[in-house]
């Protein structure tokens, strides 16, 4: 039940990188390597714990978040809207603790989610986007979620906020009794620090509708995380194998009732970090 | 299907103005397909007996070297492949889960002179609906590109050879079998090229090595025969989102005494294939 995981990693690979980038290959291009419509993205992170929108899934054992997202770039110009693009994506969760390997059915594979988004661009650096994403459980550790969601979201002065709503259509991240509707509120805002990206993403979730269902009934506040991660290049821009990084951070995440009582506690840090690619 | 080919010609009609030059001159290579299937035979084993099948699979190439000498190109490529099933063995069957198959495979491809090629799989094969065991597999693929000496002669002969691996009996195997299974593929695949399409004619026997093709207790060697005809058209040529095509096609299977038994005492089969695919 990932979405919330994907928002700053991206990047893929790990035992490739190694080769690629440090191999005779690793020569650059004269220009850019992909001028074209089509942009990957792809990231393998691992965990100490995974919450989902503040939901707990698992802190035991290790936690691994390999992700692929492929963009088409169906227009891009001035105007009123000045790009529109088509992503295609999935997400996954393996974990080696009880939720997994070490779990009733001993899979590893917890959750895999597939998306597909469309998004426009705007004027302002404003971007608007509608997504329907389906959250399986290839373990069987939960039945199924479908979900569409709206974003919107803006980069000016570098502080990336954005609000997302989200329905669900079938299936309920909580295991509750309806069908829920969601609110987040973030931003992340970053600083270029000598070649490092530092980003401090701070987020609330708040349920509209049935999102947070605990013994009194549905709680508004999900959760409130606050952050810090830190992001380092591995190539250049004109590397013909795409722009790679490692990146680290932590969260700080404050639950809700009804989350901190499946948790068992009312707080949690979440230490994480992988590698990246953005070709 | 219709109305996704009829998009992809409008796609790439609309960006072959805006830049005919190569839109992806890096290491990195893109493909993927979205396949449509009426039944899912792997190496002649039945997956399905009613439904409609469907492939989604997305694969990321990296030229990792290129060369004069005797070794001419590395490259490594990761991907997953899929299956849906709406049929028995999916969404109308025991769980009610569409998603009956999901593989995971890491490929390291050496090329040399003379159109030679080797190639080293390992595949994981997972099934996301429990529909079978997950099966682990090492494959070594030998394979010659003949066209630069026959021209459209050319045949493409390649063999293959697969082992099973982390196995226990009825489980991690292809055929459910007591002993992991051992497989021997031989196979060509001619073609011809149009300027508008292209029709390629696989022809394959696969082979158990041993223990792959099991049958209360006894292994039989031949698993099957495959004749297939895949013709693939173009759509719009190579544009800023790559180049895409659509393809259809028929195969015939011929199957052995196992297969023939895991197909429910049918001796053949035949699967017909419509399907979208790119390449970026």
């Amino acid at each position: 039940m990932g979405g919330s995981a994907r928002t700053w990693r991206v990047a893929a690979m790990v035992c490739a990188t190694g080769l690629l980038l440090n191999g005779p290959v690793a020569a650059q291009t004269s220009g850019d390597p992909n001028p074209g419509a089509i942009t990957l993205t792809g990231s393998m992170d691992v965990s100490n714990a995974y919450l989902f929108r503040g939901i707990p899934q698992d802190d035991t054992g290790l936690i691994l978040w390999p992700a692929a997202d492929l963009g088409l770039m169906l227009k891009s110009g001035s105007g009123t809207v000045r790009s529109i693009t088509v992503n295609v994506g999935m997400w996954n969760s393996l974990h080696t603790g009880i939720t997994g390997a070490d779990g009733p059915n001993g899979k590893l594979w917890y959750e895999s989610d597939f998306w597909t988004s469309v998004g426009v661009g705007l004027p302002g650096h404003v971007n608007v986007s509608a997504t329907y994403t389906a959250y399986t459980s290839p373990n069987g550790a939960f039945p199924s979620v479908k979900e569409v969601s709206l974003r919107a979201s803006s980069g000016v002065r570098g502080t990336n906020a954005y609000a997302l709503v989200a329905f669900e259509l079938e299936g309920q991240a909580d295991g509750g009794a309806v069908e829920g509707r969601y609110l987040e509120l973030g931003a992340a805002p970053s600083l270029g620090l000598g070649g490092l990206t530092v980003a401090v993403p701070v987020k609330v979730g708040l349920s509209l509708d049935g999102y947070y269902e605990g013994l009194r009934g549905d709680e508004r506040f999900g959760f409130f995380s606050v952050g810090g991660s830190v992001t380092v290049p591995l190539s250049n821009e004109r590397s013909r194998f795409g722009r790679w990084n490692v990146h680290g951070g932590a969260d700080y995440v404050r639950l809700g009732d009804s989350n901190a009582l499946r948790l068992g506690e009312n707080t949690k840090v979440i230490i994480s970090g992988g590698l990246g690619l953005s070709y | 299907m219709v109305a996704t080919a009829a998009l992809m010609v409008t796609l790439a009609g609309r960006q072959v103005c805006a830049q005919e030059a190569d839109p992806n001159p890096g290491a990195l290579t893109m493909t993927g397909n979205v396949d449509f299937l009426n039944r899912y035979m792997f190496r002649g084993i039945r997956q399905n007996s009613t439904g409609v099948v469907i492939w989604p699979s997305f694969d990321l190439g990296i030229a990792a070297f290129s060369g004069t000498g005797g070794l001419k190109s590395t490259t490594i490529n990761v991907g997953t492949w899929n299956s849906l099933h709406t049929g028995d063995t999916g969404q109308e069957g025991p769980s009610g889960k569409l998603w009956y198959e999901s593989d995971f495979y890491a490929t390291l491809g050496l090329g040399f002179g003379g159109g030679v090629s080797l190639g080293t799989t390992y595949t994981a094969y997972t099934s996301p609906n429990n529909g079978f065991t997950t099966v682990k597999e090492i494959m070594f693929k030998l394979g010659v590109d003949d066209s630069g000496k026959l021209g459209k002669a050319a045949v493409k002969p390649y063999v293959i050879y697969a082992f099973e691996i982390d196995t226990a009996p009825g489980t991690g195997q292809a055929d459910g079998g007591a002993n992991a299974g051992k497989y021997l593929e031989l196979g060509v695949s001619p073609g011809y090229s149009h300027s508008k399409f292209s029709l390629a004619v696989p022809i394959k026997v696969g082979l158990s090595a041993g223990d792959y093709y099991e049958l209360a207790g006894t292994d039989h060697k031949f698993g099957y025969l495959s004749i297939a005809g895949i013709v693939t058209v173009p759509l719009g040529g190579t544009t800023n989102l790559g180049a895409w095509n659509v393809h259809f096609g028929g195969e015939y299977q011929q199957l052995g005494d196992t297969t023939k038994s895991f197909n429910g005492g049918e001796g053949s089969q035949f699967i017909g294939s419509v399907g979208v695919g790119f390449s970026y």
